[in-house]
């Protein structure tokens, strides 16, 4: 019985991801000074993102794809509903309170956004036609424009990058991409005119941060200090001076990986980033080997919103990247990440486990 | 295809961030270790403790009293009124401490924290403690303050430190020396304070802490102990100094009392004076434009920087130039009818007896003060010759005595003149440079130095005021001062004026009186010098002058005359007449020194 759950799961990418949580879990010990609580709560994170992963491992297939529209459409819901009863931490309006847990609309529709573009194309015969392009697109719009309106800049610019992977994997002309690129270029200075403030400052702040290295640059250079005084092998674990006398913020959450890069060197990063790229990897290969459209569209959707997330977060605490508030998959601490993070691997593996299932 | 695109793309940003990660790891190590250890370590200097300065007998001239001080970060951008609000209950700030603090700022140089309270008391402490959370910008500052305990007394020979301003920072970057003033407040001003600052002052050491990005201590990583400065004791005889100072009874002028076997000076006097202690925390501009602007100008070392005519003082030295040379040898001797008319009978000067002394010859001149005598002495021996002597006795030149800011004094010559005034020189200003009143100007450092080499011709030491430095191997007592040529030659001269000098003591003498009850033999000078020349057919009459252009009164003796243990140089400005004023001052110190010496002896 239990055999049979686990016989869905691809094991070579859960045990790469398995290690990097475990790593993340030690490094957590020292980035919270030793706090069990917290390496308590995390531990429970990764129990129910597990949990989660089982179950969408072992899941039809086709009850996803019927699901994809509601997902979203909820998704779509609840981001309206935050911005009108949703509560304000840090700045923004980003969550709603559920009781239980406090719930992150925009993290859903992380998973939601993927599953409903794939939806959008594997429902279409005749795929190449502009008027899907552009359904998709606006598909992507709607949420990325509420979520900028929380405002959660980072987070939007991600969903609408895995929404437009997909587009592209489905084929979208080589010839509308470079000119839609090129009105992107052009209409750099107008977006940037439409950015909050704060957003403007972070962007400033990335190009020059030594320019007020106790305002806005201040986050990032201790993070960049911790970073590189933690030098080929490291300060030793729970030895970041950086990190354990309080000159890095969010040491836990968003700069966890700069704890971890001061403690473990470079080559505890060579280690981490060989871990990433073999899950990244072997996500894509999963991909290679299914047979249908929207299975393979959705799973490398999924695959490069982890991507995306390791960069943003990786670039912004080594300095060329804004800061914006993004946690380091299966590494930071917090349940959301955790939990949508495994959810979208149990998808992946559920793809990827039914894919004789889809064949037929 | 197309996956392959996005997979090329995905491992393309991976290989960049960790690029970008070996950037900052391997090539940029040392400057992220650098700024780490920026972050998180701190240097505390420890500065050291001051050396005691003590006086021969080991009484205490300048020590050190811990002192709590309430300091403000100078970096910090707060309003002071409210700061001083919010203190009201605990420490009182005052409007007057606000522009203090102000004005130290401007003035002198602080590294991070200037003080705003002195003197903080254990309540104080206690409360402020207490409430410290309140005020970020505010700390307690424990240091050491410099205390004078005989306050004004000998505060010129001991000198002052004060804050260390810009000007010292300047000066100790040129020296190098500017990493032994971390955490150090204070510096050597004048005297002694100034004169030997690099052995009292110390190194320092320093604790290096780690903390944490709220500046709190979370531990202390290595403690490099402070090296206190050396304890040095003076030459000076601190009983013996406050004598000399109350026989002053508040009038203005120096006495300088020098042991003339070994330069060690016993006394070092000069009047008025100040309380060292006014600049101890920064002197207040108040404070300062009050010494400064004050008419007897206290804070003037008379001892090395009065200029003074020798007046007749100078007459012993004078008589010595002219037997070298072979004139008024004796039993040379003339007719003083009371006046000195020039070779070519350009002009007279008159005797200060009217009538004249009678016979005099070279002995009685020096003991009646015969100002004839030396007028024709001066006007045949020349300038050049007499100068070339004195100069020997130390005039016109520093004594290299160990305390800053000597002046040479003025040995005048016809290129002297010629530069000076652009005008010839004339016979009769040597007639009355031979007399001490020319434009012969005497620091009283140098009339006590002579004087000395009078009584002991063969001395060897410049003189000095420290004695030893505490815990120095070497223990030969006579280092300090030593080491300059033998200038003068025991000689049948040297006798004649001696002799001329024990009978100014003597009945017949200008100082007669001095020598009564007195259980040792002295010899000494007299000397009145003007300070103002008198127009024709006005004369001197003391009642009338002001007090500031009264004569000056000078005396130079030195004591037993069988075997000098101490001369003395005395000068009272304007006080009068030499013998009756400057006289009795030295006499006192003679008298407390020698009864010591003499049952020391016993």
């Amino acid at each position: 019985m239990i055999r049979r759950y686990f016989a869905a799961l691809d094991i070579p990418l859960l045990f790469l991801i398995l290690i990097i949580i475990l790593i993340g879990i030690i490094t957590l010990f020292s980035a919270s000074s030793g706090s069990l609580t917290l390496i308590g709560s995390q531990l429970n994170n990764v129990l129910i993102g597990l949990l989660l992963l089982i179950f969408l491992a072992n899941n039809h297939l086709q009850k996803i794809i019927y699901y994809a529209p509601y997902l979203y459409a909820f998704g779509l819901i609840a981001l309206i509903l935050v911005n009108v009863v949703g509560f304000t931490s840090h700045g923004a309006q980003r969550w709603i309170n559920l009781g239980f847990v406090n719930f992150q609309p925009s993290e859903l529709m992380k998973i939601a956004l993927p599953l409903f573009i794939s939806w959008i194309y594997h429902h279409q015969k005749n795929k190449n036609t502009y008027k899907i392009h552009f359904l998709a697109m606006f598909a992507i719009f709607l949420p990325c424009f509420l979520i900028i309106k929380q405002p959660d800049l980072g987070t939007a610019i991600m969903i609408s990058f895995s929404g437009l992977i997909i587009i592209f994997l489905a084929g979208l002309s080589w010839r509308f991409i470079l000119g839609s690129l090129f009105i992107g270029l052009v209409s750099i200075p107008i977006i940037w005119s439409s950015l909050y403030t704060y957003q403007q400052n972070r962007v400033l702040t990335l190009l020059a941060p030594f320019k007020d290295p106790l305002g806005s640059g201040y986050h990032t250079i201790q993070s960049m200090i911790a970073i590189g005084s933690g030098g080929s092998f490291g300060k030793g674990w729970a030895n970041g001076t950086q990190a354990n006398l309080s000159f890095l913020p969010e040491t836990t959450t968003d700069f966890i990986f700069a704890v971890y890069a001061e403690e473990f060197g470079f080559i505890g990063i060579l280690f981490i980033f060989i871990l990433y790229f073999l899950a990244l990897y072997r996500i894509f290969y999963l991909a290679t080997k299914m047979q249908n459209t929207f299975s393979r569209l959705v799973t490398i959707s999924l695959g490069i919103a982890i991507f995306i997330n390791i960069i943003v977060n990786i670039g912004m605490i080594s300095g060329i990247m804004p800061i914006v508030g993004i946690p380091l998959p299966f590494f930071s601490y917090g349940g959301t990440s955790m939990v949508v993070s495994l959810a979208s691997i149990g998808i992946i593996m559920g793809l990827y486990s039914n894919k004789t299932l889809i064949a037929n | 295809m197309r996956l392959k695109i996005i997979f090329g793309f995905v491992a393309f940003c991976l290989l960049l961030l960790l690029i970008r990660l070996f950037y900052l790891q391997i090539i940029q190590y040392d400057l992220y270790h650098g700024l780490s250890n920026k972050n998180s370590i701190k240097i505390v200097p420890l500065p050291p403790n001051r050396g005691i300065i003590f006086d021969r007998n080991q009484e205490i001239l300048a020590q050190n009293y811990l002192s709590y001080t309430l300091e403000l970060n100078k970096h910090t951008k707060i309003n002071i009124e409210e700061t001083k609000n919010k203190l009201a209950n605990i420490i009182e700030i005052t409007n007057n401490d606000i522009n203090n603090y102000k004005e130290q700022l401007r003035k002198y140089h602080f590294y991070d924290t200037a003080p705003i309270k002195f003197n903080l008391s254990l309540v104080q402490i206690t409360k402020f403690i207490s409430q410290q959370h309140q005020f970020p910008e505010l700390s307690i500052k424990q240091g050491f303050v410099r205390h004078y305990p005989l306050g004004h007394s000998s505060a010129h020979i001991i000198g002052y430190i004060n804050r260390i301003n810009h000007q010292d920072i300047k000066k100790l970057k040129q020296r190098k020396v500017l990493g032994r003033y971390l955490g150090t407040n204070h510096i050597g001003k004048s005297g002694v304070e100034l004169y030997y600052e690099d052995i009292i002052h110390g190194t320092p050491g320093y604790k290096k802490i780690e903390v944490d990005a709220d500046q709190e201590i979370v531990r202390v990583l290595k403690i490099v102990p402070p090296i206190s400065g050396k304890n040095i004791s003076l030459t000076i005889d601190s009983k013996l100094q406050k004598i000399a100072e109350d026989a002053f009874k508040k009038r203005k002028g120096a006495l300088v009392a020098i042991n003339p076997n070994n330069g060690e000076i016993l006394a070092y006097v000069s009047q008025p004076t100040f309380n060292p202690r006014l600049f101890t925390n920064g002197i207040k501009q108040t404070d300062w434009d009050n010494l400064n602007n004050k008419l007897n100008k206290p804070l003037l070392d008379r001892v090395l920087s009065g200029l003074y005519p020798p007046g007749s003082t100078l007459k012993p030295f004078v008589a010595l130039a002219a037997l070298e040379n072979n004139i008024r040898t004796p039993p040379f001797s003339i007719q003083d009818h009371g006046s000195y008319t020039m070779p070519n009978g350009s002009k007279t000067f008159n005797d200060w007896k009217e009538g004249g002394h009678g016979t005099v010859d070279l002995i009685k001149a020096i003991t009646v003060s015969c100002d004839t005598f030396f007028y024709g002495l001066g006007v045949e021996l020349g300038i050049p010759k007499l100068n070339k002597t004195l100069r020997r006795f130390g005039f016109g030149k520093k004594t290299q005595i160990d305390i800053h800011n000597e002046r040479s004094g003025l040995l005048a010559n016809e290129y002297w003149k010629k530069k000076r005034f652009n005008q010839p020189w004339y016979q009769g200003e040597t007639a009355i440079t031979a007399i001490g009143q020319g434009f012969t100007l005497v620091t009283p450092i140098q009339l006590a130095l002579a004087t000395a080499k009078l009584a002991k011709p063969d001395i060897t030491f410049k003189p000095h005021v420290l004695l030893s430095i505490e815990n120095t191997i070497d223990t030969n007592q006579n280092k300090y001062g030593k080491g300059i040529a033998n200038t003068v030659e025991n000689s049948k001269y040297l006798d004649w004026v001696k002799e001329g000098m024990q009978n100014v003591t003597r009945d017949g003498g200008t100082a007669a009186f001095i020598g009564k009850n007195a259980n040792y033999k002295m010899a000494a000078k007299t000397g009145t010098a003007q300070v103002f020349g008198l127009k024709k057919n006005q004369s001197y009459d003391e009642q009338s002058l002001p007090d500031h252009l009264k004569d000056h009164a000078l005396f130079i003796a030195y004591a037993p005359i069988e075997n000098p243990k101490l001369a003395i140089a005395v000068i009272v400005e304007n006080g009068g007449h030499g013998g009756s004023i400057a006289g009795p001052i030295a006499k006192k110190v003679f008298d407390a020194y020698l009864e010591k010496e003499i049952r020391k002896n016993d």
